[in-house]
């Protein structure tokens, strides 16, 4: 398994290095600043906590470069710098609790847990395609995720939402491993069926439309998300397996009509998610009228859009605002917290660093060289972009509110680790379709060389 | 694949896009609207939890400050002087609102109104050292303590104003209360002690000098005088008819003068025996004309005070209503009827008469300075309305001094000091006390001070009270402190 140092390899790792000093010279900047919001002083806990970023990076970054030394440079220092300004953030807001109520520290914790899994999925995972082999395992594994939640006993309700198992003294959301486990499932189930998916559609008038018996396996999966709606009123979670699954459909088959269907699909589902149950209902109509009941049910987001104006474009300024207003704020609301103190200017950034972010998951997906990896990557590049979707559309009113996390800013353990596995699977992939690349621009250079010598 | 992972890409870049567009409206295109939303919770926490510039009387009294307090909204308003000021300074409170200046004043008190601050220096700047500014009010606490004495208990009102600038010096009326209970951070004691407040029955919380209408009684006759002669229904020589009484068009009842007697001369004589007779038919003759004398001195518009909730405008008889209620325009003329004027409007009324002619625009607030009693902005002196031209001024002058010098308000001399001055005796309705007015200026050659006063229904003197006997000698005490003499 041992790789030749390649040449690739040695500067896509300079690169890294040098994009992850950046990155970190940046939120050691604004930790500096937060902190003299409140004293005229470095504060005491500085070169701890840059040293302890420092090291965390310092230790992804070996991890690649000696697991994964010719995978794509942008991916960690983005996912560095996201996670360093969501801690700031957190930081910041802790300054607004009682000590028992902080969360920083937690944060802190949590992030040396994701690169613990950072690294841990590097070694485990040497070969993308090996895990194409358990896929019914994965299948399985995240459907019982799903359900963990609702089993009596350690199963836990928290704001309505019941995504949540209490293990001991931790609280986790294995909806957040589901999401991983299951676009496994999907990627190694549709590079099997998508032959068949594609070929088998009937034509009705100019329209063509799959086979009825190749349904199946869109239903499933909305079945699912129907049930994770109603079940465990998390309609965020729901939206985004769907439209991982829609997407990966589309990418598998190139059949737009299963992009129509699956809209169709949840939009009917939604429509009766909004007739049956109120607290779908309910979060519908703040969204249409937040302005109706600021005091009580409207709260959340009205305060969440003040804060946007409050902050304007240049922002209050670190620990200048008053984020500490918008209830949830380290998860939910973090980006509506960035957006009151570091304004216009601030949210551009981090909706750039998303968008970096997504581009190179999707540019991971198009150079792999195999459908399943392919697919896989296409799938984890697309949760990131519609989980950052819904939630920052959801805070800035786009679209109904549902609470999921903003990948790497929140605050939480669960989705934290979750999205390390996910960089450590891009990487994975990343690594190894620039090294399949490399050997087959090996034996081309041999053969010509061979071809040279017999001419 | 690659077509459609560049498909999905695209989409994702699209709804990044979207995204952008919306974060654009919220912190540029709508941004402002949304920071000064009252709803929005910063605003409310920002006057809370942030410093708090003090309120000062104008001999330096402290009367509203914020200390330092151990719970959520990190300050706590005091207010050491407690209802001397309550009516005018209001108070700043959590859960029923702010009022006074504490609400007019609110930008430039928490610092917000920050055009008016100048930052010292950089280092400032970079410390982000949290700004406010005091209020100086141009009320002295000498002579709130001096009206809220003299009235003694009896419900009334006192204003006391600089003609020039509209400065108030004194404003406070009887019953009073005590703001600070409200400025409590406990929900359940303000809400208890502001039903208390709402419950109680002569209304402590109603700021009578700038908030109540009366019917003005004889001293609107200087209203009636100017109108009389800027519109030439009457000169100075001319005689009105010796009799008890007058009976308007239209009326079912005589208006007859204060005790019965009959009464007549010219215009002074008829001015400082205060008779209605005279002044009846005045006001029956000016008609339609009246009214628009009457806006000349600011009837009928709300004064523009620095206040929050501001003054409420006096009342006449409405304009074109005189064909069908000629008795109200008679009435009029001598302060009764649908004449009803605010405390705070007779002293303006005097004040015109004082400055020549000029309705200042009247304030409480003198000016704002910053933590080291630095001057950063006075209150200017501004004109609201023109009453008069200033002979006519001059004429009312010279009979006011004549009302104090011989006739019903001998009980307002200073010795070595002309004060001119109008007394009133109200009805207010059939077998009512009448409330007891005063106003006046001093001196009369070159005016400092106006002021007005009422007694409702006559005060301890009940049936017996008028003008002369129980208001001008309040009115006097005032200008005595305030003259110096």
């Amino acid at each position: 398994m041992s790789h030749p140092r390649s040449r690739l390899g040695r500067r896509r790792r300079g690169e890294e290095l040098g994009l992850g000093a950046l990155a970190l010279l940046i939120v050691g900047t604004g930790y500096v600043l937060l902190a003299l919001s409140e004293a005229p002083e470095i504060p005491a806990n500085f070169w701890g906590f840059l040293g302890a970023i420092f090291s965390l990076f310092v230790v992804a970054h070996l991890a690649v470069r000696r697991l994964a030394p010719r995978a794509d440079a942008t991916l960690l220092p983005i996912a560095a710098l996201l996670l360093g300004i969501g801690f700031v953030m957190i930081s910041r807001l802790d300054l607004a609790e009682k000590s028992s109520d902080r969360v920083a520290p937690a944060q802190a914790t949590w992030t040396a847990v994701g690169v613990g899994a950072f690294v841990v999925t590097l070694l485990l995972v040497r070969n993308v395609r090996s895990l194409a082999r358990y896929r019914y395992t994965f299948l399985l594994l995240g459907v019982a995720a799903l359900m963990l939640p609702l089993a009596p006993g350690i199963g836990r309700e928290i704001n309505g939402a019941r995504l949540w198992v209490h293990l001991g003294p931790l609280t986790v959301q294995p909806g957040e491993a589901a999401k991983v486990l299951l676009v496994v499932f999907f990627a190694a189930y549709l590079v099997d069926k998508r032959e068949l998916l594609a070929s088998g559609s009937r034509r009705i008038g100019r329209m063509y439309l799959p086979d009825p018996k190749h349904l199946g396996p869109l239903l499933l999966p909305w079945a699912a998300s129907i049930m994770i709606m109603v079940q465990q009123k998390d309609l965020g979670s729901s939206l985004l397996f769907f439209a991982v699954f829609v997407a990966m459909l589309y990418v598998a088959t190139g059949r737009a009509g299963y992009v129509a269907v699956g809209v169709g699909l949840f939009g009917a589902a939604a429509l009766f998610a909004y007739n049956a149950f109120s607290h779908v209902q309910s979060r519908f109509d703040i969204w249409l009228n937040p302005w109706q009941d600021v005091e009580f049910r409207g709260y959340q987001l009205t305060q969440s859009l003040f804060a946007f104006g409050s902050g304007g474009f240049a922002g209050t300024g670190l620990g200048l605002g008053r984020p500490d207003v918008i209830p949830v704020a380290t998860t939910d609301f973090i980006f509506a917290a960035i957006g009151e103190e570091l304004g216009l200017l601030g949210t551009m950034a981090v909706l750039i660093g998303f968008l970096l972010l997504v581009g190179s998951a999707f540019r991971v997906a198009i150079q792999a060289m195999r459908p399943f990896p392919k697919l896989f990557a296409a799938g984890l590049a697309t949760i990131l972009g519609v989980q950052t979707f819904v939630i920052v559309g959801g805070v800035t009113r786009v679209i109904p509110l549902t609470g999921v996390t903003l990948p790497f800013v929140s605050y939480g353990g669960s989705s934290l680790v979750a999205n390390f596995v996910i960089l450590a699977l891009l990487l994975r992939i990343s690594d190894e379709s620039a090294a399949e690349a490399e050997a087959e621009a090996e034996q081309v250079a041999a053969r010509q060389a061979v071809e040279s010598v017999q001419a | 694949m690659n077509a459609q992972i560049r498909h999905v890409g695209l989409g994702a870049v699209v709804l990044m896009v979207v995204l952008a567009a919306q974060l654009t409206w919220l912190q540029v295109i709508d941004a402002e609207h949304l920071a000064d939303d009252p709803r929005n919770t910063r605003t409310f926490l920002r006057d809370f939890t942030g410093p708090r510039g003090e309120i000062l009387s104008a001999d330096g009294k402290v009367v509203a400050r914020s200390v330092p307090v151990d719970d959520e909204y990190e300050r706590q308003r005091l207010y050491p002087l407690g209802e001397l000021f309550a009516q005018t300074v209001g108070y700043q409170s959590i859960w029923v609102g702010s009022t006074g200046v504490e609400k007019a004043y609110n930008d430039v008190l928490s610092g917000r109104d920050l055009k008016s601050l100048k930052l010292k220096d950089l280092g400032e700047l970079l410390l982000g050292k949290e700004r406010s500014a005091n209020v100086v009010l141009s009320l002295r606490s000498d002579a709130q303590q001096l009206a809220k004495d003299a009235l003694g208990g009896q419900k009334g009102s006192v204003v006391v104003l600089e003609p020039a600038t509209g400065a108030i010096v004194a404003m406070y009326s009887t019953p009073s209360f005590d703001p600070q209970p409200l400025a409590s951070h406990k929900h359940r004691e303000v809400q208890a002690y502001f039903n208390l407040l709402a419950a109680a029955p002569d209304n402590p919380a109603l700021p009578r000098t700038y908030r109540e209408r009366y019917p003005p009684g004889s001293t609107f006759k200087i209203v009636t005088t100017e109108a009389a002669l800027d519109t030439g229904i009457a000169t100075p020589e001319r005689e009105f008819p010796s009799e008890r009484s007058f009976t308007p068009p239209q009326a079912s009842q005589s208006i007859s003068n204060f005790g019965g007697r009959s009464c007549g001369g010219n215009l002074e004589e008829v001015f400082v025996n205060s008779c209605n007779t005279a002044f009846a038919r005045l006001g029956f003759e000016l008609g339609e004309q009246f009214p628009l004398r009457m806006q000349g001195f600011g009837v009928y518009a709300a004064p523009p005070i620095d206040l929050d909730p501001g003054a409420v405008a006096s009342t006449g008889p409405l304009p074109g209503t005189f064909a069908t209620n000629k008795p109200s325009f008679a009435l009029a003329g001598i302060g009764q009827g649908e004449v009803a004027t605010t405390p705070l409007q007779m002293a303006m009324v005097a004040g015109a008469v004082a400055t020549g002619g000029t309705v200042m625009r009247p304030h409480v607030g003198a000016e704002v300075t910053d933590d080291e009693g630095r001057t950063l902005r006075t209150i200017p002196a501004r004109a609201w309305k023109t009453a008069m031209p200033a002979a006519t001024a001059a004429t009312i002058r010279d009979y006011m001094v004549q009302v104090v010098e011989r006739g019903t308000g001998t009980a307002a001399q200073i010795d070595g000091v002309a004060v001119a001055g109008k007394t009133g005796t109200a009805q207010t309705c059939e077998g009512c006390k009448p409330h007891a007015w005063f106003v006046a200026f001093a001196p009369a050659e070159a005016p400092r001070y106006a002021v007005a006063v009422i007694v409702e229904n006559g005060g301890v003197s009940g049936d017996t009270a008028t003008g002369g006997r129980v208001a001008a000698p309040i009115a006097t005490r005032m200008l005595r402190l305030l003259l110096g003499v």
